[in-house]
């Protein structure tokens, strides 16, 4: 009986999130060309419904009905695979993302946890696998598709995210070596009491800034975002490893790109800006209402990552392969490491 | 005459047929023995009284009924010296041949290409010598000759080349390129080195989002290196020229706007001072400044779309959403100024065709109030980003030297350091009346291009203010019963221009029997039209030297070494726009 029970508990939990997550989504292909349109001086989608609204609706049936192609000397079954290699990896990093106050419930006898589905103690190092099993989503798409376009694109990817990567991994050390755990949920709890306590200022220990920095720009660049968007890169490389991909084949590269993007959002809120916890405690309100406001802080932090993310796109250039790959090993990496041995050193001193 | 061609005549006394000076136009030319021509070249090249460095053009007439029918007519400039000179050298349609000096302009590599796919020429010692605007397989002869009908030959639907609707989509074949084709683009295979036999051949465009239009370039890779670049063109090739020899020369004027359609205004103004230098004559004060006014102002809407499309090409989008708010501004202008807003046929032979209102100035006042700050915030997004100069800085580098070896012209060419502008060496207009400066870049790179570019665009603001406030009263058109046609008013009362009306729009005014080659600095580079009158109405020959063109002769050179993303970077720079390179 508590197998049923939890079996049911944790289904319904992750309708719940993906539900939320791809909600999200839609509404950051709506959010993403609106903010785009405002710093380029226009408009931004306003003919479907008003102020164009429901353009993500209009979107995601136009992909639906799109006759889906299968280009000549592609490698089908790979060509098939591929977009599902990198959006089940892109959602399957919520498992473990606390979105609120970490409560147990006893629901018929099983202990619940309502606002993380999982709390594995090694949920770091589950994103963090994940993440890099979504990078042969994009070169399996890319070599695949039997286009020179599409497999320079894969190619691209591939060295980039192998760098990349790495810079992600080691900027979080960090925070690891500070709340000695690897599970998102007991990071969060260290984070509680006010915004001092948050990682990225981290008073009273080495404050997490440097790392968040290199751990933003890492992960920007882990989503294929401008200015690290060479997978894609629209001038060059007419759209990368998915150029040959239409309907939802292409659609699902698209979720997963953005859920990708949600993804790192929700990890940073969580590792440098305290999850769920308000700025000061007293914005967090009564004990009883912690599941609300913990919700929307921690809602809140992620959009505003997620307009830095825009952000970024609206403001900066792409930069050039060799010179990514410059970026990530000669200045990101030092800067990492330099960071861990800092962080080692006070938390020797000051434990 | 002229102390210039001196040296020359007394080098090569027999090679030399003649030599003069158009008493008229201020032309320098020689006629010379083609078998000669090589030997004087270099001669021309290398001799420091001469130092004919930079090579213009290079263009062709077909004379039927001579008895040596072809003429090659080349345009080469002396930079040092300021002075033009033309050679011509007659060639038999039997041995239609011609030494090539592409060893010594190497700007003449694509010129001479043109002048073969055109005429039929050939030149010996090319070193890669087929069509270049046709179709590789185009048998259907030689478009500019006279012999061939200026409406063409045969349909295009019964061209073996291209797919017929109605025939079944052929074969999907395994290899995408068969090994024996992998490098018919190629113009040479460099010499068997075993650990570099695997360059992937990636063919960019025709479709493609970056080259501007339909330009296609092949290019060998190396990994993400380039190690070949050959450039494709003629994808847009309309035959502007073999048109233009069956129109008279008021009803070129429109066809002009096609070429580089991003700036019509530069194109009409070029025209029209060519045609004004073949029949010499002067314009009134007010319309030269109205034309020197409105060819800065399409300076800068050629610069700020090229800003646009260049930074877009490097991966930062606003910059384009930016530059095109302004650009919207400037085209509401021409708008008003000529009802039309990309394609505006404004400028006319002897003046231009609408005057300036008072409206229209206080509205370019108004926006020049506000211009500095709007570059000011384009420059806030790319001067001091350190992805902007990482990736314009050291890219795509031109030594001054090799620039003008290539006959590049323009900001690509002052990138370089190169002060050479027309508007400076040659003023028209009223260039010479008002105070500005020529912007030089340093190293000739991506970066310096751009500087460059941006300067220009201040330079512009500065010119056309104090136009504005020089601007004189009186008419915008010449009085020339012979040419102009009369205003409409005269035409319903006056009997005698009704008929200079009737003649000029049914025949066309006939300038003298002559040649002329006058270029004129748009916003791209040098705009060049050479023409030959018969004396009748319309043009025995047009060429059309478009800088574009020009320009993608030194692509290969450039975009050696560099990456794929660099190309994209290149084609910004070169500010192409291929209805003026295809033409």
């Amino acid at each position: 009986m508590d197998t049923v029970i939890r079996l049911g508990l944790t289904l319904s939990q992750i309708g719940a999130v993906m539900v939320a997550v791809l909600l999200t989504v839609a509404l950051l292909t709506l959010l993403e060309r609106k903010v785009l349109g405002w710093m380029q001086d226009r408009m931004g989608p306003m003919e479907v419904g008003p102020y164009g609204v429901l353009q993500p609706v209009a979107d995601g049936l136009k992909l639906f009905f799109k006759e889906d192609i299968i280009p000549a000397g592609a490698n089908k079954f790979m060509f098939s695979m591929a977009p599902i290699l990198s959006l089940v990896p892109a959602l399957i990093g919520f498992a473990v993302i606390p979105f609120g106050p970490d409560w147990t419930v006893d629901v018929g006898g099983v202990d619940f946890k309502p606002f993380v589905i999982t709390d594995i103690n090694i949920g770091v190092l589950y994103i963090l696998a994940f993440a890099s099993i979504g990078a042969y989503g994009i070169i399996l798409g890319g070599w695949s598709s039997n286009s020179k376009y599409s497999l320079l694109g894969g190619l691209r990817s591939a060295a980039q995210l192998i760098s990349y990567e790495l810079n992600v991994g080691l900027s979080i050390v960090g925070v690891l070596l500070l709340s000695s755990s690897l599970s998102l949920v007991t990071i969060t709890n260290a984070q509680a009491g006010g915004f001092w306590n948050w990682y990225f200022f981290a008073w009273g220990s080495f404050p997490q800034a440097i790392a968040f920095v290199v751990f933003i720009i890492s992960s920007v660049a882990e989503t294929n975002r401008t200015p690290f968007d060479l997978p894609e890169a629209e001038s060059e490389l007419v759209a990368g490893f998915f150029t040959e991909y239409s309907g939802m084949r292409f659609a699902f590269f698209f979720l997963a790109e953005y859920g990708n993007m949600i993804l790192v959002s929700c990890v940073a809120t969580v590792l440098f800006f305290g999850g769920w916890h308000a700025p000061v405690e007293i914005l967090q309100g009564p004990e009883s209402l912690h599941w609300l406001t913990g919700m929307f802080w921690f809602t809140f932090k992620v959009y505003g990552f997620l307009f830095l993310f825009f952000w970024i796109r609206a403001t900066l250039p792409r930069l050039r392969y060799d010179q990514l790959m410059r970026f990530g090993w000669k200045v990101l990496l030092p800067i990492a490491l330099g960071n861990i041995v800092l962080t080692s050193i006070f938390a020797y001193i000051f434990p | 005459m002229h102390p210039f061609l001196e040296p020359i005549v007394a080098k090569f006394p027999e090679a030399v047929i003649t030599a003069e000076q158009d008493p008229v136009r201020g032309d320098l030319w020689l006629q010379v023995k083609a078998d000669c021509w090589r030997v004087l070249a270099k001669f021309l090249h290398d001799d420091s009284r001469l130092a004919l460095d930079h090579i213009t053009d290079i263009c062709s007439a077909d004379y039927p009924d001579d008895q040596d029918r072809f003429e090659v007519i080349y345009q080469l400039l002396s930079l040092s010296h300021g002075t033009r000179l033309r050679i011509k050298a007659r060639v038999s349609e039997e041995e239609s041949e011609i030494e090539t000096i592409s060893d010594i302009w190497r700007g003449a590599n694509f010129l001479e290409r043109e002048v073969y796919d055109l005429m039929g020429i050939r030149f010996i010692g090319h070193p890669d010598l087929r069509r270049i605007l046709m179709p590789d397989d185009y048998e259907e002869g030689h478009p500019l000759r006279k012999d061939f009908p200026a409406e063409g030959r045969g349909w295009r639907s019964r061209f073996d080349f291209l797919p017929k609707l109605d025939e079944p989509v052929g074969e999907w074949s395994e290899a995408e390129v068969p090994d024996d084709q992998r490098h018919q683009f190629m113009a040479d295979d460099r010499p068997g080195d075993k650990k570099r036999t695997t360059e992937m051949l990636l063919n960019m465009g025709p479709q493609h989002p970056s080259t501007h239009g339909v330009l296609r370039v092949v290019l060998e890779l190396d990994g993400e290196r380039v190690s070949k670049a050959m450039p494709d063109l003629g994808y847009l090739h309309r035959g502007v020229e073999k048109l233009a020899e069956g129109l008279t020369y008021m009803q070129v004027l429109p066809h002009t706007d096609r070429l580089d359609y991003v700036c019509a205004m530069t194109n009409n103004y070029a025209y029209v001072r060519a045609v004004e230098k073949l029949i010499g004559m002067t314009v009134p004060e007010r319309a030269e400044y109205v034309r020197t006014i409105i060819a800065e102002v399409q300076r800068i809407v050629g610069h700020l779309f090229w800003l646009g499309t260049q930074a877009l090409d490097i991966g930062a989008m606003t910059v384009f959403f930016w530059t095109f708010r302004e650009r919207e501004v400037l085209l509401d202008l021409f708008e008003k100024l000529c009802g039309a807003r990309l394609t505006l046929n404004y400028y006319r032979i002897g003046g231009v065709d609408a005057d300036l209102t008072p409206e229209i100035i206080s509205t370019l006042r108004e926006f020049f109030k506000t211009f500095p700050d709007h570059i000011r915030e384009y420059d806030t997004l790319l001067q001091k980003n350190r992805i902007w100069l990482a990736r314009t800085k050291g890219v795509a580098v031109i030594s001054g030297e090799d620039a003008i070896n290539f006959g590049l012209t323009g900001p690509v060419l002052r990138g370089s350091g190169v002060a050479y502008d027309i508007r400076k060496l040659e003023p028209y207009g009223v260039y010479d009346r008002v105070e500005w400066e020529v912007p030089l870049g340093k190293d000739g790179d991506t970066y310096d291009r751009y500087w460059v570019r941006m300067e220009e665009m201040w330079q512009s603001v500065r010119i056309i203010e104090q136009c504005l406030d020089q601007l004189p009263e009186g008419p915008i058109l010449a009085v020339d019963a012979q040419v102009i046609p009369p205003p409409k008013p005269e035409v319903m009362r006056d009997m005698q221009s009704l008929i200079h009306h009737f003649i000029i729009f049914t025949q066309g005014f006939k300038p003298p029997k002559g040649e002329t080659y006058c270029g004129t600095e748009v916003p791209k580079g040098e705009l060049g039209f050479f023409l030959i009158s018969d004396g009748s109405s319309r043009p025995y020959r047009l060429k059309i030297r478009s800088p574009s063109f020009i320009h993608m002769g030194a692509f290969d050179y450039m975009a050696r070494g560099y990456l794929i993303s660099d190309i994209c970077t290149i084609f910004g720079t070169y500010d192409i726009v291929m209805g003026e390179c295809d033409r």
